[in-house]
């Protein structure tokens, strides 16, 4: 019985870990081709960390409704907007979003993270200040749609 | 019997709400802004304490001492700052980027810039800031 639970937790922990972090290139291998501001715009970078917290949840993450990319664990990108008011909104079992302005010129990152929820986990968007994101850029891998020399 | 079965109950939809985290919205209501002169002098206030801030949804946000913070305009209710070389937020069943909105030396609420919002303290709080200027 104790032997059947084991092979169920490992298995269960493989899918977990397979399902689980992004696989894209590393920030510093991508850091060259991310092409400098447009006039009138900024840009919002979207991380996660690594941890396997919650790593089975990866919802869509919308940016005043349209779906810009993924959150997936130890993964990044970035989306270039006009200067505005955005919304931030990720779904699961309810949505979690986060309102902030951007600036022309202005960087802003968005870190997504998991909680706890009713029956599946939620992901909770929350601004991220510059210092702490760009110390944990290196260590994740770019999940951009578009490819970042675009 | 009955009893039991409703304290049951009601226990069983505490405890799903405690889950389900049913943090309760932030009050926040429509408000005008006025941004501060585009080449004007940069204005900022820097605290001279770390100041815990209960927010009514019951999450708590702290100003740290010697943190600085700009102005950037103003709204009916007082001046707006927005916190400089670091993110601010509140926090209720959502998260909002806010600005410090000072009546004099007291906090009375958060402007929220994502929304053209403002989100009233139920009580004003009193803080200790020495005044900056920059060209």
């Amino acid at each position: 019985m104790i032997k059947r639970l084991f092979l169920i937790s490992g298995i269960t922990l493989a899918a977990v870990l397979m399902t689980g972090c992004a696989t894209g290139p590393k920030y510093a291998e991508v850091a060259q081709s991310i092409p400098t501001l447009k006039a009138e715009q900024g840009r919002i970078y979207f991380l996660r960390s690594s941890s396997i917290v919650g790593a089975a949840v990866q919802p869509e993450i919308r940016l005043n409704n349209d779906v810009v990319g993924k959150s997936q664990p130890g993964g990044f990108f970035y989306v270039d907007r006009p200067a505005g008011q955005y919304i931030a909104a990720t779904s699961t079992e309810t949505e979690k979003t986060l309102s902030f302005s951007l600036d022309v010129g202005e960087v802003k990152y968005v870190r997504t993270s998991p909680s706890f929820g009713l029956l599946v986990g939620r992901m909770v968007p929350t601004l991220e200040s510059a210092e702490v994101a760009q110390k944990e850029l290196p260590g994740l891998s770019y999940t951009g749609a578009q490819s970042a020399g675009k | 019997m009955k009893k039991k079965w409703l304290f049951l109950l009601a226990g069983t939809l505490v405890a799903l709400s405690i889950l389900a985290g049913c943090a309760t919205p932030i009050n926040a209501q429509r408000v005008e802004f006025t941004p501060y002169g585009k080449g004007a002098a940069v204005q900022q206030v820097r605290m001279l304490h770390t100041v815990d801030v209960m927010l009514d949804s019951r999450y708590r946000r702290q100003i740290q001492q010697n943190s600085l913070w700009r102005l950037r305009g103003v709204v009916p209710q007082g001046s707006v700052y927005s916190a400089e070389n670091a993110v601010f937020t509140i926090e209720g069943r959502q998260v909002h980027e806010a600005y410090l909105v000072l009546s004099g030396t007291a906090l009375v609420g958060f402007y929220l810039p994502g929304e053209f919002n403002f989100s009233p303290l139920s009580v004003p709080l009193s803080l200790t800031f020495e005044s900056e200027q920059h060209d």
